[in-house]
């Protein structure tokens, strides 16, 4: 008995670990396209509440801080072999590699500023902020993406 | 014209095959004169400046590829040898309204002197006084390696008889000063339809595709149709997500504006007053909807002069 538990603990850990092993480039390439979408989803709804086309101020800590969460690392969904498929990532993610790691700390370091001057509650810093982390966000894109329309 | 020259100007504007990417203005000392204002809503710096090479800002140089050859941007510079220095502001206005150099030759419209045009007398005095106090930087132009139909500079003379109305914008009295303001911008300054307009088989502007979109833009890139369009356009946009997207370059689903584009509103487009972006997006939505959906082309036609 006791050894099948094992044999079974086993069985699962080489699952666990060989689905690991396998994770195709077209996954993890889906996986990174959605966390980007999910990260312009509060972008953009952050600029209708920063811009003050909507009045839903109370959710703007909320937006920041899961833009926050969700650009704590970016270059960690750039693995090596994920260059191919249906991406628009361009090879220079790879080939300037430490340039484009540059760009990652940027949006991370832009996403922080950003929830300390939302808790601030000045309209103005906040319209900059916002701004600056845009900003992060479109030159990281003019650099290594190419769109594929 | 030739059948070939016909059939190459159906691949691309004049403008379109320009790749202007990564050139990065510095921002504004401090509050722009009126000059400067209108240089950063006219993209000069992109085009006059090699930034991939290292350029000096608008000493020229900067390789534009299109299919009929490939333009380098002369320096603009106040160098009295190797740019403008010696220029007169009557020489500059010429070259601005009419499309002429100084000895009176006719310059290709990959200069968007047929948007430029439509400048006021007013803007382009003091865009010349502008250009004066720019640095000089001694770099000699590069001549255009172009193919042979295209090396005449005659034969853009027929192409301005069909195609070049010169003459300052004319304000539509039946419109609001608003929107006068926004077609000022749009069609002159910032000349939006340069890349935004389909041309048609002989490389004019299809008055009946305004703004419409073209999937024929640089390095297979796709350019929008910005009409107001439901469906293939931008009429799902309100006014303020224009506005946005002119002054950040913000897509209203929070991506980002990328490609050219986000050269035109990095160097230029940003630096304008709110009420300017507010105009240009309010001269927008009044435009005819055209409907032209946009794909990826599927293979870049090469023309048989490749
Ligand atoms: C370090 C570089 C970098 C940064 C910073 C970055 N991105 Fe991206 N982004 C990319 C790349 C590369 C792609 C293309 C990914 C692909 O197609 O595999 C991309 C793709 C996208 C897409 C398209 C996803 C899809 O469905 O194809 C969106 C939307 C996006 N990013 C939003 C953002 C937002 C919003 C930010 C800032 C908060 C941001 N990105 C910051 C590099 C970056
Ligand atoms: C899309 C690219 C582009 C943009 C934008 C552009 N130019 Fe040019 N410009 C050119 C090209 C190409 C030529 C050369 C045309 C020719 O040789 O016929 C040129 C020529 C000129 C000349 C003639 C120089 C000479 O030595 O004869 C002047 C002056 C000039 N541009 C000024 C400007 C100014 C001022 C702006 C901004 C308001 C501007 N250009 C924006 C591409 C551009
Ligand atoms: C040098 C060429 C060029 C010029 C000049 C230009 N655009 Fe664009 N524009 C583009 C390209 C390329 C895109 C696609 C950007 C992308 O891929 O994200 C675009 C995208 C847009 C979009 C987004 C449409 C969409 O569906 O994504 C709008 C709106 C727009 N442009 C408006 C303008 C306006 C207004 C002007 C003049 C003030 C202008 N453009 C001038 C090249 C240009």
């Amino acid at each position: 008995m006791k050894m099948q538990h094992s044999l079974f603990a086993l069985a699962v850990a080489t699952l666990v670990a060989g689905a690991a092993v396998a994770a195709e480039p077209e996954d993890i390439i889906k996986y990174r396209k959605n966390v980007m979408k999910a990260t312009a989803g509060h972008m953009g709804a952050t600029a209708a509440i920063v811009t003050g086309k909507v009045d839903y101020k109370g959710d703007l800590a909320d937006h920041a801080k899961a833009i926050q969460a969700l650009t704590k690392d970016t270059a960690a969904l750039f693995p090596k072999d994920s260059d191919f498929g249906d991406t628009e990532a361009l090879d220079a993610v790879w080939k300037k590699n430490a340039e484009f790691k540059k760009h990652a700390q940027q949006v991370k370091a832009k996403a922080d500023a950003f929830v300390k001057v939302v808790a601030t509650n000045d309209k103005a810093k906040i319209a900059n902020g916002f701004k600056e982390l845009n900003d992060s966000c479109k030159s990281c894109h003019k650099e290594f993406r190419k769109e594929q329309k | 014209m030739t059948g070939a020259f016909a059939r190459t100007l159906v691949a691309t504007g004049w403008l379109l095959a320009a790749p202007l990417l990564l050139a990065a203005d510095p921002p504004p000392s401090g509050p722009m004169s009126p000059g400067e204002y209108i240089y950063r809503a006219s993209g000069c710096y992109g085009c006059h400046t090699d930034e991939k090479g290292g350029g000096k800002p608008l000493a020229g140089g900067h390789a534009l590829k299109t299919d009929f050859g490939t333009f380098y941007t002369p320096n603009i510079t106040p160098d009295p040898d190797t740019g403008i220095g010696k220029w007169t502001e009557q020489d500059f206005i010429r070259a601005m309204r009419e499309g002429r150099s100084p000895a009176g030759d006719h310059y290709y419209p990959s200069f968007p002197y047929p948007s430029y045009t439509k400048l006021t007398d007013d803007d382009l005095r003091a865009l010349w006084q502008f250009l004066k106090t720019r640095p000089a930087v001694k770099q000699a132009n590069k001549p255009h390696d172009l193919k042979f139909f295209a090396r005449a500079r005659t034969f853009v003379g027929s192409w301005k008889a069909l195609y070049f109305k010169p003459g300052a914008y004319q304000p539509d009295p039946g419109r609001s000063a608003v929107w006068n303001r926004g077609a000022y911008l749009a069609e002159g300054a910032a000349h939006c339809g340069e890349c935004h307009t389909p041309r048609s088989a002989l490389g004019g502007i299809k008055s009946d595709m305004h703004f419409a979109g073209s999937k024929d833009g640089p390095d297979g890139s796709v350019i929008p149709n910005i009409t107001p369009d439901r469906n293939t356009g931008i009429g799902k946009w309100s006014k303020g997500d224009l506005v946005t997207y002119l002054e950040m370059g913000l897509m209203p689903d929070g991506d980002s504006a990328g490609d050219l584009m986000a050269e035109v509103i990095d160097n230029g487009l940003r630096y304008l007053k709110k009420e300017d972006l507010v105009a240009i997006a309010d001269y927008m939505q009044s435009l005819p909807a055209v409907e032209h959906a946009v794909h990826k082309p599927k293979k870049k036609q090469r023309s048989e002069f490749d």
